[in-house]
């Protein structure tokens, strides 16, 4: 196969002024034609590296190359190189969907000619050629998004960045772009980045994916090795309260039938962990000072797990945040759950449900990171902490 | 990363095209511009003029018109400037950033276009004011008109540079407030828009002539009037021109170099 690499990144790293490792010595490479997906919750640091990789950020150290451009030393060359579809909407709203493709074509210096074909061709290929006339505050979200697309691939790129693609959008539509990405992968033959939150994103459209946490490579691999990772059933159990949850997780903890058991969710509430970012970090960072690769491995997995014990510790006033939730990773799950049953037989424990699927990619990241994804959902002012801190480091950038 | 880059007449132009296309499909907006500084001119102008007559044989609203112009270009101009701050954010300014041209050439487009859509409606007012009879209809006045124009270029693209110099530095939409009340206010009322600087006490004098926009309206009296303030003398109108270009080329410097060090 002609699997040459095309990105090539070397220990990538940006610090901002306020002291916040956003990215942290990322080393990887992307093959041609591959699809990558940088999965991580808001703050990981995907943005970042992107912004990097696009020459739109300077590093702070390391350096990577984009189709044989350094990204320091041959900006220009990189930037020709590359298509960008940002997070944020970038259209013209006041102008027709045609003239915003016209006006990347001129920018990027592409002939009359060879620019209105490729904009019949682009339009065409994203089902959008009959409302090219329109203007873009006519569009839905999903055709907004389907044109910046479109825009991204106007001048030929090689490799395509696409910050959070379906950010927003119904599940519909999001299926819909999905395929079209698919397709453009292949048609054009052009590699392609795409961050993602969304699991279920990842796992259907990405190659690889690589699991980003607090600007750090914490899991690169195939989804499907990915999930294989975590073998067996996880298997649910709902308790009446938390400390239910807590009796009966001191009862399994010397089970060895029992690989992994996490603390999860509350309803549909999830765990809040200490949300003071600065001190998780740190406390990650001296975690991976014991020695541990980037590579994930069980012992980096209970390493993350009791990192999430301690947090909860930390946290444990807020005992309506605390889980009666726990996840089992184990062996044949339908099997084990009579065990569980007996064992809670007597007691005044009451189990509430039990739920048995296969690991999912929201399973993987949990083990590697030791939270959920999906987490920010949890207490509002977790969000509203993370946030402020991601635009505090946004309000840093572009000191170059 | 600031690496050399040639200036692209190609970014130059895409950029223009695009304010003045943008400008033309809201031209509702001129009607808004135009019509603050006519109200200005007449409601102001025809009522002060019973009262203060005029200023040597300059009659009220003569003295007026090319302030009030004056005033109009600097806050089109000024808004025009500071719009870079909602074009990086939210829309196509971000996408020019990570094409392979200078921000040089994006920035000059962007000044460029808001020089000439901000100069439309001072051109319209002036025609408003001839009309109502503020200026000599003579033959001198077609050739001071048109030298109006000029000015009124340059008076405009010396303020979007300045804009394009705050907004680069500024993030805060809540700071535009500011902009108006402490930058644009005092330029104006400085100007010698609303009465001639030469019997003003002398702090407010040395303040007026820091002030680019007092040159900028001094030198539009010089065309549409055929005179100025005793101040600067009968060859007051190179002064003027004199400082006025100095400070647009100044402002279009600046601009370009804050816009270029900009974060996205």
């Amino acid at each position: 196969m002609k699997r040459i690499s095309i990105i090539e990144v070397k220990e990538l790293t940006k610090v901002f002024d306020n002291n916040i490792r956003a990215v942290d010595g990322i080393s990887f490479t992307v093959k041609k034609g591959e699809i990558l997906g940088f999965l991580g919750p808001n703050g990981a640091g995907k943005t970042t590296t992107l912004n990097m990789l696009a020459t739109l950020l300077r590093p702070t150290s390391g350096t990577a190359s984009i189709n044989g451009y350094d990204i320091l030393k041959e900006p220009d060359g990189v930037r020709r190189s590359i298509g960008y579809v940002f997070q944020d909407p970038t259209l013209d709203l006041e102008l027709t969907g045609r003239e915003n493709l016209d006006f990347h074509g001129r920018i990027y210096g592409l002939e009359r000619d060879v620019r209105q074909q490729r904009i019949r061709e682009m339009l065409d290929t994203v089902n959008l050629a009959d409302r090219a006339d329109d203007f873009v505050n006519t569009y839905s979200g999903g055709m907004k998004r389907r044109l910046e697309i479109a825009r991204g691939l106007l001048h030929y790129p090689k490799v395509l960045f696409l910050d959070e693609p379906t950010l927003g959008l119904d599940p519909q539509t999001r299926r819909a772009i999905w395929e079209q990405i698919q397709r453009l992968n292949q048609e054009e033959s052009v590699t392609i980045i795409l961050t993602t939150h969304y699991t279920e994103e990842a796992d259907y459209l990405c190659d690889r994916i690589q699991i980003i946490d607090f600007g750090k490579i914490v899991a690169l691999d195939t989804p499907n090795k990915l999930k294989a990772r975590l073998e067996g059933d996880i298997v649910s159990l709902t308790f009446k309260t938390p400390q239910h949850a807590r009796q009966i997780q001191q009862m399994l903890e010397n089970k060895e039938w029992i690989r992994r058991i996490d603390k999860v969710a509350n309803g549909n509430h999830y765990v809040s962990i200490h949300p003071n970012i600065q001190k998780i970090q740190r406390s990650r960072r001296d975690e991976r000072a014991d020695g541990m690769a980037s590579n994930m491995s069980y012992v980096q997995a209970s390493g993350a797990e009791k990192f999430s014990k301690d947090m909860l510790g930390a946290d444990n006033k807020n005992v309506q945040h605390e889980s009666k939730r726990l996840n089992l990773l184990v062996d044949n799950g339908g099997s084990r759950v009579p065990e569980i049953v007996k064992l809670i037989h007597g007691t005044e424990i009451i189990l509430e449900s039990v739920e048995i699927h296969k690991p999912t990619l929201d399973d993987v990241f949990l083990t590697v990171t030791g939270r959920n994804i999906r987490q920010e959902q949890g207490s509002f002012m977790d969000t509203v902490r993370r946030h402020r801190i991601i635009r505090h480091a946004r309000g840093q950038r572009g000191k170059r | 990363m600031n690496m050399v880059q040639p200036l692209s007449r190609q970014a130059i132009y895409v950029v223009l095209l695009r304010e003045l296309k943008r400008y033309w499909r809201a031209r509702a907006r001129i009607i808004g511009a135009v019509a603050q500084s006519f109200f200005f001119l007449t409601l102001f102008g025809l009522g002060f003029s019973g009262f203060i007559g005029g200023f040597g044989n300059v009659k009220y609203l003569s003295y007026l018109a090319p302030g009030v112009i004056g005033m109009g270009l600097l806050s089109g101009a000024m808004f025009s400037g500071v719009s870079v701050v909602f074009d990086r954010q939210f829309g196509f300014m971000k996408e020019m950033l990570i094409a392979p041209v200078s921000r040089t050439s994006v920035i000059l487009g962007k000044i460029l276009g808001g020089s000439i859509t901000s100069s439309i409606p001072g051109i319209i007012l002036m025609t408003i004011a001839g009309l109502m009879g503020a200026f000599k209809p003579t033959l001198i006045l077609m050739i001071g008109a048109l030298a109006a124009v000029g000015v009124m270029f340059l008076i405009t693209a010396g303020f979007v540079g300045l804009g394009v110099a705050i907004g680069s530095v500024l993030n805060d939409f809540h700071a535009f407030q500011l902009l108006t009340t402490f930058v644009m206010w005092p330029l104006f009322m400085l100007s010698g828009a609303f009465f001639p600087i030469d019997v003003a006490p002398f702090p407010l004098q040395v303040a007026s002539f820091c002030n680019p926009l007092f040159y900028g309206v001094e030198l539009l009296r010089w065309c549409l009037l055929g005179t100025g303030t005793a101040l600067l003398g009968s060859f007051g109108w190179l002064i003027a021109l004199g400082a006025l270009a100095a400070f647009t080329s100044l402002m279009i410097a600046i601009g370009s170099y804050l816009f270029s060090k900009a974060q996205i």
